[in-house]
């Protein structure tokens, strides 16, 4: 089972928190600046798994991808296999790139409820329910003609990335 | 998108974002939530839109770290909203805001249950999402059979059929109570049949979660996964969207193999030999290529066939292939194919046979372990760990030694224990261990758990060669500039005794030794100087003939620190002093030090507990379990010097000996067992009598009436088991009669109720044997060590010992082995957790055989509730008050007990003190009753605070009404009905049956002197 799902940045600000057992707050934020204190002394070219057992106790894993200014991060215990999980990062930020031509830390920022839909698309309640980015695609577009339907839509211009990030 | 309109919203997180620091973002949010928080309170000017925004703001504000602690009822609200995106809102933003346990859920109980069984999908799928994030009890009795429709129904999309399917995985893993799986077998099979490859994983996850509770209804699905894993292998009728960089659905595929994994075997020949050509296609069909994603997906699909392969227990031949292509990936350049590579070769040390053709690949492990990324690195590490024996261990152990120095800080521990136990475990000769473990000291002394150097000190007292051969060693280090602490420590320990089998080399004369030492005293900290003192006197002794400038140094060193602030350096610098001017005195009380029983490894023991239980046992483990029951024999020695745990303080005799010899547990002070050698040292090495616990179990009179023991430990419990045989007859223990032929040696029930006070002494005794206890409890945990003594000439077999832990307490019992040799005694730790109060006990199911005899026994292990108790004194006001708090049952209850033993009340506040309940003396004024307290140590609460109050009755002390009050209805009762089998349990009459345990509460006469007494406290 897949236990959480985090995407932060490189200077350790939370973009998104999923977790799929319930937390309160604190242990959250505890959790999430645990992961960021590895990640980030983490070189490049290394391997893309890092010991969870120390964070998230005993039969945790962890594996990440970095991309430009976010990691992506999954927590999952030994019934999954680490690569998988980590194609299904892929698949996420395959998805996001997708969705917002181009992804970049602030589409994520401004549009975090979308990310919450693709991502309830993907996973479910810890389980992988779709692994294909075109048929994650397709329903998060149902969705977004259903808030069409009684919204105006204004997209956030990508101008907005000339703001500081932080 | 649903915020896309919302401006507020934007701006809200850009102002955040220009926060230029925490304190600023916290005045903005707390801001903020003021605004959310008013406007919700004027819900009627709210408009869904209003609303909708607010509650994203709180989602974001709860993503940043700050606890939302209301708007939960209009989040939840939100789900009953007409409108798609308020509807979409409302769930989203519950499933992360609230848990299970949250009441508001209820309220939308009934309006998720319409989105489910409604004809809208996309409600369907928003509700089925969040039921399956909570997955809540109250879900699952509601909605699981509309759920199940749902997965089964032809009429719904797969849009909604898999999420259907992953919502009642996630209902029935939290509650499999509630789920009702009964005849899923024909379902789940029908459901393999499904073409469309979404559906099919979901499926295949339910498939994994109902296996892994109960595989053997499903059988008819393990044909069908084979037949799915062939048709995704063979690449068949695989749609594009389901094709992931060349792959079709790896996930598919791994998680196919894992459902394959919980089935023991494959046994129908057909299916086994199409899984096996599937495997062989994976396993060699798989090539690392440039593409990552690529790689990353091909190898997801590989790790996991070789996981199947290993399950499956593949014939010698296909195992070597996989062996051999691990070989290849821990050489690869893509780090997580190595990472993974060289995890599975560990788990493939499980697998016999296959040891030696890992071997081959030791020297591209151990460059491993210089790998840049410390995740490969840590890989490496527990691949030595587990594949090392006494043919390699001399390689892989001075590689580790080597890559010390250049290690990481955070793996330096790890590193230098798992050197040292490697060391210790297949050293080829002691020598080699001994340097092995000083060099640890020199390289990482301040990795170095006490542990390791008290090992090594055991080692070299019992092995009379390799004592010369260590002091030299050691002397050599302490010749170099700079030396750790550690090192100090072990060498003044190693010096003191065995400098003077080196007096003859050049520079080693008594008073180049101690000079050598004593340079280090000043740079050293208070806990190493008792062993520097101790040295000194050693060294002293040992010069012969007297030297008398030597002796006027050393004196004035115990002089100096005769006024120590230390106590400890305090004693040691009085008592040698004084020992040392009785002149030839001193030679019989600070003679060498006896040999050290064999005894497991403390280090070893502490692999084997941190390694927790999970589900997955690694290699490590098991192969650290073969081990320990050939560590455990102890074949004849002289008589013991140390104990596994420290007999209680209190018999400190005047002298002190060196002697840091407690490598049981490093908690425990030097104290007792220095205590017990100089004691022991006075005797002459006696042949091993019949009762060979009196070794190990030392001064605790095992022999003499428990009574007596009793006395002479708690000073106080008078004869209190003196009659106690007879009536005691009905609780004896075989608890469950055989036809035994060996009789016991003394009353084993006697032996049980003595323990139950004490924590060391014989447990059970026949002919043949003997079974001691030794008991250590800290709060909820209790370390108990079982010496099996084996009395005879003949070896005793068959040995099995099993623990039947009552429901309240985690006993975990190490290996015992099956034979114990002539005349040995073997030690078993055994590790006990209390959950919960309860009277229950645990019981130890014990059977051997001696020549033709086959022995079982069922012994009650005395762990009971007393054990989990501490004595606490409270303070008068804080009694009161807590007192009067807990007012009336079932958290006060009071009963009158008649049957009592008459004693004194000063002995009966004795008794008490010795189950660990303090007496408070004038809390009572009534100089007739007795008020005292303690507290109880579970894991589940924190330490509980007991009161009791007993009144008795000075006309009939055969009576008394004892109160007893906790927090903690159930340890209220079980405290008092324990106090209460105590207090009855001890007959005035040895032919009197015991009363029944449990009696009714009589009415009180008026003229009771406890009634009278009654309102006093309550």
């Amino acid at each position: 089972m897949i236990k959480a799902v985090m995407v932060m940045n490189t200077q350790g600000k939370t973009r998104l928190a999923k977790f799929y057992e319930y937390l309160p707050v604190e242990k959250q934020q505890e959790l999430l600046r645990g992961v960021f204190a590895v990640l980030c002394s983490r070189a490049e070219n290394v391997s893309n798994f890092i010991d969870a057992e120390s964070i998230f106790g005993p039969d945790s894993r962890l594996v990440y991808k970095h991309f430009a200014t976010l990691y992506f991060v999954f927590v999952f215990d030994s019934s999954e296999n680490e690569l998988a999980v980590l194609d299904l990062i892929q698949v996420f930020v395959e998805t996001l790139d997708r969705c917002f031509k181009n992804v970049c830390e602030l589409d994520v920022v401004f549009n975090y409820s979308k990310v919450h839909t693709i991502l309830d698309e993907m996973i479910f309640g810890g389980q992988v329910v779709e692994t294909s980015s075109s048929e994650i695609m397709k329903a998060v577009e149902e969705i977004s003609k259903l808030e069409a339907a009684s919204n105006a839509i204004t997209l956030i211009p990508k101008s907005a990335s000339g703001w500081r990030s932080r | 998108m649903s915020m896309h309109g919302m401006r507020g919203l934007s701006v809200f997180i850009s102002e955040i974002r220009n926060c230029q620091n925490k304190e600023q973002e916290r005045l903005r949010i707390d801001k903020e939530l003021g605004n959310v928080r008013n406007r919700f309170k004027n819900e009627k000017g709210l408009t869904p839109y209003e609303k909708k925004k607010y509650v994203w703001k709180m989602l974001y504000i709860y993503m940043l770290g700050y606890d939302v602690d209301f708007g939960h009822m209009e989040t939840v609200s939100l789900i009953s909203a007409p409108k798609y995106p308020e509807k979409q809102v409302g769930y989203i933003v519950t499933s992360c805001l609230l848990n299970e346990n949250h009441d508001f859920l209820r309220l939308a109980i009934n309006t998720v249950r319409n989105d489910i069984i409604g004809r809208n999908e996309t409600f369907q799928c928003l509700a089925l999402t969040m039921v399956g994030n909570i997955g809540g009890r109250e879900f699952a009795e509601s909605l699981a059979p509309d759920v199940q429709k749902l997965l089964l129904s032809s009429s719904c999309r797969p849009l909604v059929r898999k999420k259907a399917a992953l919502c009642l995985l996630r209902l029935y893993r939290k509650n499999p109570d509630i789920v009702n799986v009964d005849g899923w077998a024909d379902r789940m099979a029908q459901l393999l049949d499904e073409r469309d490859l979404g559906v099919l994983t979901s499926s295949m996850s339910l498939l994994v979660a109902l296996v892994s509770n109960n595989h053997e209804v499903y059988w008819s699905c393990l044909p069908k996964c084979v037949k799915i894993l062939e048709r995704l292998a063979r690449n068949q009728d695989v749609p594009q969207e389901y094709t992931y960089y060349g792959i079709p659905s790896p996930w598919l595929q791994v998680k196919t193999m894992r459902a394959l994994q919980y089935f023991p075997t494959i046994e129908d020949p057909n299916t086994r030999r199409t899984l096996f050509e599937v495997l062989q296609r994976i396993l060699m069909g798989t090539d690392v290529v440039k593409n990552v994603n690529k790689n990353n997906a091909s190898h997801a699909v590989l790790f996991e066939a070789l996981a199947l392969v290993m399950h499956l227990d593949a014939e010698k031949e296909m195992m070597s292939q996989c062996v051999a292509l691990l070989g290849k990936f821990i050489a690869v350049r893509e780090p997580n194919i190595r990472y993974l590579g060289l995890e599975n070769m560990t788990r493939m040390l499980m697998v016999t046979d296959v040891q030696e053709i890992i071997k081959r690949h030791q020297a591209q492990i151990i460059t491993s372990l210089k790998d840049p990324d410390v995740s490969i690195r840590r890989r490496a590490l527990d691949l030595l760990y587990g594949m090392c024996d006494v043919t390699n261990a001399k390689d892989i152990v001075e590689e580790l030694l080597q890559y010390l120095s250049s290690a990481d800080f955070t793996m330096r521990e790890e590193l230098s224990l798992k050197a040292a136990i490697l060391a210790e475990k297949f050293a080829p000769d002691l020598s080699w261990y001994v340097d092995v473990i000083l060099q640890l000291i020199d390289k990482a002394g301040d990795f170095i758990s006490d542990d390791i150097w008290f090992r090594v000190v055991q080692f070299v007292t019992n092995n009379d060669d390799l004592q010369p051969y260590a002091a030299a060693k050691v002397k050599e280090y302490l010749d170099k500039s700079a030396v750790h602490e550690t090192m100090v420590k072990v060498s003044a320990y190693i010096l003191g005794e065995y400098s003077h089998l080196l007096a003859r080399r050049p520079g080693c004369s008594p008073k180049e030794i101690f000079s050598l030492l004593h340079e280090k005293l000043p740079t050293v900290s208070t806990t190493t100087i008792p062993i520097l003192l101790s040295a000194y006197a050693k060294i002293l002794m040992h010069t012969q003939p007297p030297d008398q400038e030597l002796q006027s140094q050393i004196w004035s060193i115990f002089n100096k620190y005769e006024s120590c602030i230390d106590a400890e350096i305090q004693q040691r610098a009085v008592e040698y002093l004084a020992l040392c001017q009785r002149g030839a005195a001193l030679m019989d009380i600070l003679a060498e030090m006896p040999k050290f029983p064999e005894r497991k490894s403390s280090l070893i023991k502490r692999t084997e507990y941190s390694e927790g239980d999970t589900a997955e046992q690694s290699a490590i483990k098991l192969r650290a379990q073969q081990q320990t029951s050939n560590a455990l024999v102890v074949t004849d020695q002289h008589p013991a010097n140390g104990a596994t745990s420290p007999v209680p303080v209190g018999q400190l005799s005047l002298v002190k000996v060196p002697s840091m010899m407690t490598t049981e547990n490093d908690t425990s002070t030097d104290h007792p067992l220095s205590q017990q050698n100089g004691a022991l040292s006075n005797v002459d090495p006696q042949p091993p009598s019949a009762d060979l616990l009196s070794d190990i179990l030392g001064p605790l009179a095992i022999e003499g009436p428990p009574g007596a023991t009793v006395q002479s430990e708690h000073n106080a419990v008078s004869g209190l088991e003196g009659g106690s045989d007879a009536a005691d007859g009905s609780a004896i223990v075989p608890v469950d009669e055989q036809t035994n032929t060996v009789q016991p040696i003394g009353n084993i029930a006697e032996r049980f109720h003595a323990l139950c006070l004490k924590d060391s002494g014989v447990l059970y005794e026949d002919p043949y044997i003997q079974i001691g206890i030794k008991a250590e409890w800290r709060g909820h945990h209790g370390r108990l060590v079982l010496f099996l003594g084996n009395k005879n000439t003949a070896p005793l077999v068959s040995v099995q010992a099993i623990i039947l832990p009552p429901a309240h307490l985690k006993v975990e019992l190490s290996l015992v082995p099956d034979t114990i040799p002539p005349r040995a005694q073997v030690q078993c730790p055994l590790e006990v957790v209390n959950l919960r109060p309860s009277r229950d006990m645990a019981v130890l199911d014990f059977s051997y055989k001696f020549g033709t005899n086959m022995v079982n026994v069922k012994l009650r292990l005395p762990a009971t509730l007393n054990k989990f108790l501490q004595p606490i004194q409270v303070p008068a006001e804080e009694f009161f008050s807590q007192w009067r708090s807990l007012s009336g049952p079932p958290l006060k209850l009071q009963e009158v007990i008649r049957g009592i033993r008459p004693m004194p009340l000063p002995e009966m506040a004795n008794l008490l003190n010795s189950f660990r309940i303090m007496n408070c003396p004038g809390l009572d004024p009534n100089p007739n009753n007795l008020v005292a307290s303690t507290t109880f140590y579970s894991e589940s609460r924190p330490a509980m605070l007991c009161l009791v109050r007993i009144e008795t009755d000075p006309a009939d002390r055969t009576q008394l009404r004892m109160t007893l009050a906790s927090g903690d209805p159930t340890l209220t009762f079980e405290l008092k009905e324990f106090i209460k089998e105590q207090l009855i349990s001890i007959p005035t009459a040895p032919q009197s049956p015991a009363p029944p345990a449990a009696q009714p509460t009589p009415q009180i006469p008026p003229n009771d002197p406890a009634a009278i007494l009654a309102g006093l406290l309550s």
